[in-house]
């Protein structure tokens, strides 16, 4: 009786008749929502590539990012599942959401005479921190900045492979793996700056090597990448460099920095020195945190959850800590939401048209309300179950 | 015999009441799962139907487990499948494992689907689901062997096959080749789903073993007679 049953079932999942007057509703309400030219075959497809002038009115929609674009800016930055979806999908389109829309506004708004500001995404875990950030680095690419990315702050802290101390300030450690994999991605990110910015100061590395005050900035990081072992000191001297140059008025370039996962710098680590005592100092850290703290044209980041927080913890006092909220302020918190009714649609007709969703379940009304109780709308799990379905 | 034995035994419950076991009381009937059944109104019921509903409401039902849900995307094959290949009660590493494997059995097909040419797209099935069950029915056996003893010797007898029969070989032969025949240093999805979508296609090991056990069965026709039943 019970197998009687079970064959019922599976009948009525192999034999449904795909509803079209749905899918029809639901794209006319996208059209009556977003108030643009009513579009003949995707609606969820914003008309404008270009950060700079996206506005209100495309929240929600989707936006090509070019592939010579991500090449060079994304070596390193973007989430992992992301990258597998831009390779299944053969194309990199991201949503314009309002967080990410509002600290563009503001970059575009900048005095740049007064003191920089700083910006910080926060949310709960998969809500699109990530994802905000690369938006509002793409945005800053596309206007010529100098972008500095570090795309997460935890590698530097925890799961350290090779530590060597520093010739530098011998109560510090270096991480030579780390920095020399960061300088390659920034010098992919940023070739044409390299050549225009010189060095103001000497820099000497050993006995035999050095380089002299007037000197390119791809001079230093060549010799970061093929000098391994002092490649965190040439971290620290490119970032003084940066710094140095960025906050002069006759600098004829605008320093960007983003830095994912920002809580890492504060936070406990997961290094200890071989008689178990307290941590040491790491020299990249201690470099990057005195960037972000003094100077620099604009700054924005994000904040993760790491080993030693709790896992519903997401407001930044609660992550950066007291030490960290105290050395960041002032700073403007932007929280990134879950997605709302719009972006949910968006998305969903958005994996539709990729042929994403391919259970025929999920292309019912059933299957969407069931889509939704199970993710929360939170984006990456919405992006998880839709992976198998 | 059910029949006669439940109505000699009235509904007792045990002092202790084993919930997750399979061994009810045959008094018991079985929990309706499906949302569809409770959502129809009463006019609509046929008038066995509403026998059944009035049953239901007088005889203890039997605890639901845990596998079954009343999700619109919940499949029983899928489930046996999980369960299949479930390791010391561990569930959750099972369907871990086969939401990989429908994923990326999806990704390489989509990836291919959209760097097609125009004409060739409509081939491509994109359907982890389809490509899981066909890949399933090209893999079972349609006749078996049994070991059957006469004359003090014991002779590889070809058998008819039940349905239930069919869909176990074909599922453990599946998770049997992937965990055996296969490089070690691969995740199982990475094998599950490369043996999946060879077999939809009918190639693959598991499609050979099936090939083979129908040649022996083909070979050994002659004893086919020693079959009693």
């Amino acid at each position: 009786m019970a197998l009687h049953r079970l064959s019922f079932r599976l009948r009525q999942t192999v034999t449904h008749v795909r509803s079209l007057h749905t899918s029809g509703c639901g794209q006319q309400q996208e059209a009556v929502a977003v108030e643009s030219e009513p579009e003949p075959f995707s609606v969820f497809r914003a008309q404008e590539n270009d950060p700079a002038c996206q506005s209100e009115k495309y929240i929600g929609q989707y936006y090509t990012l070019p592939s010579a674009h991500i090449r060079t800016l994304f070596p390193h930055g973007l989430p992992w599942r992301y990258q597998q979806q831009v390779k299944t999908f053969n194309e990199a389109c991201m949503m314009v959401r309002q967080p990410a829309l509002e600290v563009i506004s503001y970059l575009k708004k900048t005095d740049y005479s007064k003191p920089s500001l700083r910006y910080l995404f926060y949310g709960l875990k998969g809500s699109g921190k990530t994802m905000s950030l690369c938006h509002t680095v793409h945005f800053c690419y596309t206007q010529g900045w100098l972008v500095l990315h570090v795309p997460d702050a935890h590698l530097w802290v925890k799961n350290c492979k090779e530590l060597l101390p520093s010739s530098y300030n011998t109560s510090r450690f270096d991480q030579p793996l780390q920095a020399t994999e960061w300088l390659r991605n920034f010098r992919i990110t940023n070739e044409h700056f390299l050549s225009k910015i010189k060095t103001k100061q000497r820099y000497v590395w050993t006995k035999r090597e050095f380089t002299e005050d007037g000197s390119p900035l791809g001079e230093l990081v060549d010799q970061g990448i093929s000098r391994v072992k002092s490649s965190s000191d040439v971290v620290g001297a490119v970032m003084k460099e940066l710094r140095l140059q960025s906050g002069q008025p006759e600098s004829d370039f605008r320093l960007a920095v983003a830095v994912d996962g920002v809580n890492a710098l504060w936070g406990r680590s997961t290094i200890k020195k071989e008689d178990k005592s307290a941590f040491p100092l790491i020299r990249c850290l201690a470099c990057l945190s005195f960037l972000l703290l003094s100077g620099g044209s604009g700054g924005a980041m994000t904040t993760t959850g790491s080993l030693y927080t709790s896992k519903s913890a997401y407001l930044p006092q609660e992550l950066l800590g007291e030490r960290g909220f105290d050395s960041m302020d002032p700073f403007i918190p932007v929280s990134v939401p879950n997605y709302s009714d719009k972006e949910f649609e968006s998305c969903y007709l958005y994996f539709m048209d990729r042929q994403w969703l391919q259970h025929p379940q999920s292309r019912t009304e059933e299957g969407k309300k069931e889509l939704i109780f199970l993710s929360n709308r939170n984006p990456s799990m919405l992006d998880r179950i839709c992976a198998f379905l | 015999m059910a029949a006669s034995i439940s109505g000699l035994l009235k509904p007792w419950t045990p002092r202790v009441f084993l919930v997750r076991w399979s061994r009810y009381n045959p008094y018991y009937l079985e929990p309706e799962v499906r949302k569809e059944a409770y959502s129809t109104p009463e006019t609509e019921l046929s008038a066995e139907e509403k026998e059944q509903r009035e049953l239901k409401a007088l005889r203890p039902i039997k605890a639901a487990t845990s596998g079954v849900n009343s999700s619109v995307f919940s499949d029983p094959v899928l489930s046996k499948f999980i369960n299949m290949l479930m390791t010391d009660g561990n569930k959750v590493l099972a369907r871990e494992i086969v939401t990989q494997t429908l994923e990326s059995i999806k990704r390489k097909q989509v990836e291919k689907y959209h760097k097609a040419p125009e004409g060739k797209k409509e081939e491509i099935e994109c359907n982890p689901y389809t490509i899981f069950h066909q890949a399933l029915e090209n893999c079972k056996p349609v006749v078996g062997l049994a070991s059957i003893q006469k004359g003090g010797k014991y002779y590889q007898v070809p058998i008819p096959l039940t349905d239930n029969r069919r869909r176990f070989l074909a599922m453990k032969w599946m998770i049997t080749e992937c965990r055996d025949n296969k490089h070690r240093r691969t995740h199982m999805y990475e094998k599950l789903s490369q043996e999946l979508l060879a077999a939809s296609v009918k190639e693959g090991n598991v499609i050979k073993k099936k090939f083979e056990l129908h040649k022996m069965a083909e070979a050994n026709r002659a004893y086919a007679h020693y079959r009693w039943w």
